[in-house]
């Protein structure tokens, strides 16, 4: 295992900045950015399998015990973990895959990297905000909820994402 | 064998996935808003210094506003007092004959040191809890009295109370000075707006009327303000209204609460549950 500091302290800065700072920032109930995704999206490209779900499960039971909600954010974060490598491939390439590495715009483009970061949150928001909502009869309202939350995690992400990457060189 | 081995080995990952999820589906299914809140209040032992710092600069900010409500609520409770001291003269007869004790309602303040507003199950984090005599099932109510939510987990120094902006918080409601009382819930679209249903056709309510709480919750006295009636609109079958209430308090900016505990709430609930009383509710 390679940069598995960094990414120890990836893991703590979006928790911490989730908990602390975009869970009180209460814009708007459509306003709910869940900027934690980003860690997942940031994983490395060659990561096993096992270890990008057991990522997950962490990730999800710590927003889980931070956020008092049950289950929910590991019921969303497990199944981005899980389908990370198939959307990795569709999206940025077999052979970015294989070459292993993180995945940053410098690295991937900037269009795919945002494609890859867009697909992720909008899974983990849509299975969010559904579970969270739990009715068909608001759906026109969640539905809102999550296309304007993801908009502002995607933004928040690609922030958390230019920091991470800045010092690292683009091929590892 | 060996071939078993080699294709558990090709969809460990798949089984490890679905057998993960599905634990954290069925552990989402069984909770309910108190285990979330015990949850909340767990993590808060942890957390709760860092909140408290943040909620401490907050609190800062809106103190001259804080400053201003507390005058007007002292100026509004100087004047019940003159009403009730007037009163004390002419019932200082009574007080010979019994003692009345302590009054009905216990009263404490708190800070809120978390609140979210964007969730659907939004709580609210206080920063006293059981070593400062709060306990579950204790009323919140904003600085200038008008009803939040009610407490259900507390840590020896933390408190987690249910937002009236939480789709499982329910009370009763009614339009104040009529005895028509409906239920009031969040419905989890507006964070300013609740809404009273099954309000019986009769109490016809109108703009800006004042919707407060009945007496008959175990958890708020009556003549709590809730808020004001925005619109009204009549069901399909036209036997009762669901109004749109507009929030009296600001939960956006609260900062400090207070908490409201029926001293005889314990009292009640015995009686309520005593064999007595159980076998006159059972349907034979």
């Amino acid at each position: 295992m390679y940069r598995t500091l960094p990414y120890i302290g990836l893991f703590a800065a979006v928790v911490l900045l989730q908990v602390f700072l975009f869970d009180n920032l209460s814009i708007s109930v459509y306003l709910n950015p869940l900027v934690y995704v980003v860690f997942i999206a940031l994983l490395p490209l060659d990561a096993q399998p096992v270890s990008l779900l057991g990522s997950g499960l962490l990730l999800g039971i710590t927003m889980d015990c931070a956020m008092g909600a049950a289950g929910i954010n590991t019921i969303a974060t497990l199944p981005i973990a899980f389908f990370r490598p198939s959307l990795a491939g569709m999206i940025c390439g077999r052979e970015n895959v294989r070459e292993g590495g993180i995945p940053s715009p410098d690295r991937l483009g900037s269009r795919k990297f945002f494609a890859f970061l867009l697909v992720l949150t909008l899974i983990h928001h849509t299975i969010f905000f559904l579970l969270e909502a739990l009715s068909w009869r608001l759906l026109p309202h969640t539905i809102l909820r999550i296309l304007l939350s993801s908009a502002l995690s995607v933004a928040f992400g690609w922030i958390v994402t230019r920091i991470f990457t800045a010092k690292i060189p683009a091929r590892v | 064998m060996r071939k078993l081995i080699e294709f558990i080995r090709s969809i460990y990952v798949v089984v490890l996935f679905v057998v993960l999820e599905a634990a954290a589906i069925g552990y989402y299914a069984h909770s309910s808003s108190y285990t979330q809140a015990r949850l909340l209040a767990r993590s808060n032992q942890v957390a709760g210094g860092v909140h408290g710092f943040f909620a401490g600069v907050r609190r800062y900010l809106f103190l001259g506003r804080e400053n201003r409500q507390l005058a007007e609520r002292v100026a509004s409770l100087e004047e019940q007092l003159a009403k009730y001291q007037e009163a004390e003269t002419e019932a200082r007869l009574d007080t010979y004959l019994r003692d009345i004790g302590d009054s009905k309602y216990r009263f404490a303040t708190a800070a809120v040191v978390g609140n979210s507003l964007n969730r659907m199950q939004n709580l609210l984090t206080l920063n006293r809890g059981r070593e400062d005599g709060i306990e579950e099932e204790m009323g919140v109510l904003a600085p200038d009295g008008s009803l939040v939510g009610y407490v259900v987990a507390c840590t020896d120094r933390y408190a987690v109370a249910i937002s009236v902006l939480n789709t499982s918080f329910r009370t009763s409601g009614k339009i104040a000075a009529s005895d028509y009382s409906g239920s009031l819930y969040w419905d989890g679209v507006d964070p300013n707006v609740v809404v009273l249903g099954e309000l019986s056709k009769y109490a016809e309510p109108q703009p800006g009327q004042e919707v407060v709480t009945t007496g008959l919750s175990e958890y708020f006295p009556a003549d709590i303000l809730i808020g004001w009636v925005e619109s009204a609109q009549l069901n399909e079958t036209k036997t009762s209204y669901t109004v749109r209430v507009r929030l009296a308090a600001e939960m956006s900016r609260l900062n400090e609460v207070i908490l409201v505990a029926d001293r005889d709430r314990y009292e009640i609930q015995e009686l309520r549950n005593s064999e007595q009383v159980e076998q006159h509710s059972r349907v034979n």
